[in-house]
């Protein structure tokens, strides 16, 4: 039987709200997807559109980026800048032909742990049925 | 119309008082249809000067070169630079000014109007002359091309030259200017995105197949980079060769500077390079044109941008060029800005 097709995920969690989410899923020992390798940034709204092209490019099938629910920014306003950049990296995704649906943006705070759980257990059932992304990975 | 004798006669006068360094401006092309950027310092060259339905470049570009040149020297020319721009090159001097890249104090500007109708597709008159050669082209009153080639005159419909981005301009005369040539008309377009709608009317794959068969073709000369107005980090991300390499530089320093982008042009790379590109123009772009033009492989590489042109319009309200003062595309926010695909 051939195995079943696990997607990787890149998440980009911001320092003060997503990441502490994230921790509490895993210190509270919630089950979620193995299948999401997080790298915590300052803010969501550091994400540079070149970091989510990026990790797609070197192997990603799925991309989040997670930072604070609006007005909870640690910076003030940095998920704001971040929520209009997305916008405008999801509407030239689709125009290219992409599929939008590998590449997400929530907002967890750090007290939902259960959120970020489910957040991931979604995607990973969104992701599974696309299959690997070979779009715009590197070829070797 | 407008009247290059005047045009000639300003920029005369500019040259004659000392009050401009040097112009920016057109001058005769040498196969027919095209002008040419012409630079002139001395007040004889101002005859030289053009205004035809060929000079759709944008010279707001060669600031960028005026102001590397002027960080150079050590006592600079505080004059300003004269430039004549049309209603979209006018924009560029707007964002230019917005990202505070230029003072006001540094351009003169010559604005001139479209008034009805704009600047030509060489590649559409191309076809249109069937491989006979122009010796003169221009605009009669009736939105009809005049071309003169040596068998007589011909006259074109302007709808069947005028460059695209003309067709779909929302401004048709200069928004910042010091002196004004030409009429102020008003004109309308009710198809500002149509070709922006053609492909997005295409399913995913059809999207897909479009763009990969036009990326493929890419052999990333940065043609569209040099030429873009906007284009002006002194790094790009694309490429590392301003990354300072000095006797001192460790091979293991150069291993691990960061690579986002490779520069060979298999596809993965080169569509990274368009999207940045593009993602780079948001709320930037004024859509002159020139990458697309200057392509030499024809890539359509004006639909990117004038896609996040509309999407600006139409999520954020956002409009490109039209004041100094506003703050850039993403560097602003407002509370009810689009959240629906934040989970």
């Amino acid at each position: 039987m051939a195995e079943e097709f696990e997607p990787k995920i890149v998440a980009f969690l911001c320092k003060w709200c997503s990441s502490a989410g994230s921790d509490l899923a895993g210190v509270s020992r919630m089950q979620y997807p193995p299948n999401v390798v997080p790298i915590t940034v300052m803010c969501s709204g550091s994400v540079s559109p070149l970091y989510i092209l990026s990790a797609f490019n070197k192997g990603a099938d799925g991309v989040l980026v997670s930072g604070c629910h609006p007005g909870d920014c640690h910076y003030i306003k940095g998920n704001y800048y971040a929520r209009r950049r997305i916008a405008l990296v999801k509407e030239l995704m689709e125009y290219i032909g992409l599929e939008p649906d590998r590449f997400q943006m929530s907002w967890v705070s750090a007290a939902e742990g259960i959120k970020y759980t489910k957040i991931i257990k979604d995607f990973v059932n969104i992701l599974k049925p696309l299959g690997p992304q070979t779009n715009l990975r590197r070829s070797q | 119309m407008v009247n290059l004798d005047d045009l000639k006669k300003e920029a005369l006068n500019l040259l004659k008082d000392e009050k401009v360094k040097y112009i920016i401006g057109y001058t005769e092309g040498s196969n027919g249809t095209s002008a040419a950027p012409a630079f002139i310092k001395n007040p004889e060259d101002t005859d030289k000067l053009v205004w035809n339905p060929g000079c759709f470049h944008n010279l707001t570009r060669f600031l960028r070169d005026e102001k590397k040149r002027k960080a150079r020297e050590k006592h600079p020319d505080e004059r300003p630079v004269g430039i004549v721009v049309k209603g979209c090159d006018s924009r560029a001097i707007n964002v230019l000014l917005q990202e505070k890249y230029i003072k006001r104090d540094d351009v003169f500007i010559l604005g001139v109007s479209c008034e009805s109708t704009g600047v030509i597709d060489e590649k559409k008159v191309a076809k249109k002359l069937k491989g006979k050669k122009a010796q003169k082209i221009e605009w009669d009153t009736n939105r009809n091309l005049v071309v003169t080639t040596e068998d007589g005159t011909t006259k074109i419909p302007a709808d069947e030259v005028l460059a695209e981005r003309c067709v779909e301009c929302p401004v048709h005369s200069p928004v910042v200017y010091d002196i004004f040539f030409g009429d102020k008309i008003k004109r309308t377009t009710d198809a500002q995105f149509k070709s922006v709608e053609k492909i997005e009317n295409l399913s995913q794959k059809e999207k897909w197949d479009f763009w990969k068969k036009q990326f493929d073709k890419c052999i990333r000369c940065y043609a569209c980079r040099s030429v873009c107005p906007m284009c002006y980090c002194d790094e790009c991300v694309v490429d590392t060769i301003s990354f300072a390499v000095t006797a001192d530089t460790t091979a293991e320093e150069k291993a691990q500077r960061i690579k986002w982008i490779e520069k060979s042009p298999t596809p993965s790379e080169t569509f990274i390079y368009h999207i940045i590109r593009a993602i780079h123009l948001a709320g930037r772009c004024i859509d002159c044109g020139e990458c697309e033009r200057v392509c030499p492989l024809d890539i359509p590489i004006r639909f990117l941008n004038k896609k996040l042109e509309k999407e600006a319009k139409s999520l954020f309200d956002y409009e490109v060029g039209f004041d100094p003062d506003q703050l850039s595309l993403v560097s602003s926010f407002k509370d009810e800005d689009p959240e629906d695909f934040i989970r």
